[in-house]
């Protein structure tokens, strides 16, 4: 669907994209994740028209009337309401030209439903929330049916419902649309995409199912919780040939590096023991998008 | 919802056309008044030494060189702060990202940004003229119809090419603000350079001061250059404008 090759944009002296090979399979849900500054939203700018590359090549497979995108803080006019703004929306995106008025009402007031703004669709949006306008923002994002969706940190303005719903509103697209969604909440990216992609300095680090970074990553370990003595109980541990690392944090967390989980199963419980360690809890440690993410980046 | 029909919306919503029929209407009922009674008023505000000021009886032209005299200003400054407003569509990032992705090519968002923004203007300067004309003809007589009207044409095509300078000028600049100050900026340094008497016939701000030179017994002839000047410059601003608002990155 999303294609680049060698992609270059320079500001003077500075690339905010440096030679970035992006692919987004059609269909997918792709998370394009990185720290504020990393070039996200300059990606999706070129992608969506909105800027020129310096260098490299950007392949897109959706006429201009089928790409719809999100701003990071979308504004509108203030004095239009919120159903106004979505029938415009519609209006200036529909490639159905042979829907009707009733039609076209019909999709205003559902997409109005799904973003949660039904009951507000009529008061002007100078007076919306941010949270209100980022839900009317995707409510535009939506009406027109586009098949290449581009959301800019989507979800950053909304308190954890609000953050929940949009989730789900994406993770409802897949299939529908194809979707990039650039966040810096990792969180974010692992819950709702199946493909990820890296973007740190300019640079995309990584690119591919989300699995793959997730299990190419995965050095096996195991976290530790104790009652107290946890620094003593780390370096107890450390001693056994079986622990590459052992590092205490706050709380009394135990984080081990192991040589496999095998034999952290066999042999954590007795070692835990000869220490004198009161257990409160012990697992193997979940690779999350987080950690990869900070092993890729450090 | 279309795009014309929001910029409709902008100016009745915004109640921006109430600036724009205010000043010209406003000023078309104080002109002819002041021409009317400006020895009364002079004698009223003038000095307390005895001096004593004598005004010429006034005409039917000075009704509507009051009007202009105060118009061609103030209305000019209003049309381009209410212009701007529309057209620097940029202004607000996000704003332009939302027509953007969903216009193409952009072209398409400024043209009836600028065929509303000059309808309203030029409605409101000729409902203000007709309500100075009335007002003149009543206190002062009738002032001679073609040359009214031909001086409102020419007043027309001078705030066709506001507009379009404004449109222009909006593309480069990334406010509303800097859109009104660099506009203006242009606008007033025509009328100094038209100091020199062999350019002014030239300039489009000539064509501002027609409704108030013909009906005093001016000449058509003294406005062709201008006339012909501001057409095709007001021809080439609208192109401008239209070609960079689709190079601009936003």
């Amino acid at each position: 669907m999303i294609r680049t090759r060698g992609l270059i944009k320079r500001y003077g002296t500075h690339a905010a994209l440096d030679g970035v090979d992006l692919s987004v399979p059609a269909g997918s849900v792709y998370g394009l994740a990185g720290p504020n500054g990393a070039g996200k939203t300059t990606l999706l700018g070129i992608l969506a028209g909105l800027k020129e590359s310096t260098e490299g090549e950007v392949a897109v497979e959706a006429a201009p009337g089928e790409i719809a995108v999100l701003p990071d803080t979308p504004r509108f006019d203030p004095w239009l309401t919120g159903r106004e703004v979505v029938t415009l929306a519609l209006t200036l995106g529909s490639r159905d030209r042979t829907s009707t008025a009733g039609d076209d009402a019909d999709r205003v007031a559902e997409v109005l439903f799904q973003s949660g703004l039904s009951e507000a669709s009529d008061r002007r949006c100078g007076g919306y929330s941010r949270g209100m306008l980022q839900r009317l923002g995707i409510a535009c994002t939506l009406v027109a049916r586009p098949t290449l969706i581009l959301l800019d940190e989507p979800a950053s303005a909304l308190d954890p419902q609000g953050r929940r719903e949009v989730l789900d509103l994406i993770t409802t697209l897949r299939g529908q649309a194809t979707v990039l969604f650039s966040s810096h909440i990792l969180g974010d990216v692992q819950e709702v995409c199946d493909t990820v992609g890296i973007l740190h300095h300019g640079h995309l680090l990584f690119q591919g199912p989300l699995s793959d970074l997730l299990v190419g990553r995965a050095v096996p370990r195991y976290v530790v919780k104790v009652r107290s003595d946890a620094d003593a109980i780390a370096a107890a541990l450390e001693r056994s040939d079986w622990v590459r690392s052992s590092t205490a944090t706050a709380g009394g967390v135990i984080h081990l590096e192991v040589t496999s989980l095998d034999d952290a199963e066999r042999l954590l419980p007795s070692a835990l023991a000869a220490a004198g360690a009161a257990v409160v809890s012990l697992g193997p440690e979940e690779v999350s998008l987080e950690r990869a993410f900070l092993e890729l980046t450090s | 919802m279309n795009l014309w029909r929001l910029e409709v919306l902008r100016l009745t919503r915004t109640k921006k056309w109430v600036a724009l029929m205010g000043v010209y209407v406003a000023f078309g009922l104080i002109g002819p008044l002041t021409a009317r009674y400006i020895e009364q008023i002079l004698s009223r505000v003038g000095a307390s030494d005895g001096t004593t000021i004598t005004v010429p009886p006034p005409t039917p032209a000075d009704g509507l060189i009051q009007y202009v005299s105060n118009a061609s200003q103030i209305g000019t400054l209003v049309v381009v702060i209410v212009a701007a407003g529309a057209l620097a569509f940029d202004a607000i990032p996000e704003m332009g990202v939302f027509l953007r992705t969903r216009v193409s090519p952009t072209w398409k968002i400024l043209v009836p940004r600028l065929v509303v923004s000059f309808g309203a203007a030029a409605g409101a300067f000729l409902i203000g003229t007709g309500v100075a004309w009335y007002e003149t003809w009543t206190l002062l007589g009738a002032p001679q119809t073609v040359p009214v009207l031909a001086g409102a044409g020419l007043g027309i095509v001078f705030l066709a090419f506001v507009v379009a300078l404004t449109g222009a000028v909006a593309q480069r600049m990334r406010s509303v603000l800097s859109t009104v100050m660099t506009s203006l900026l242009v606008l007033i340094t025509m009328p100094i350079v038209g100091l020199a008497p062999s350019i002014s016939r030239w300039l489009p701000t000539s064509l501002a001061n027609a409704l108030a030179d013909l009906p005093a017994g001016g000449t058509m002839l003294d406005y062709w250059p201008a006339l012909g000047v501001t057409v095709v410059a007001t021809a080439a601003l609208t192109w401008a404008a239209c070609a960079w608002s689709g190079r601009r990155e936003v």
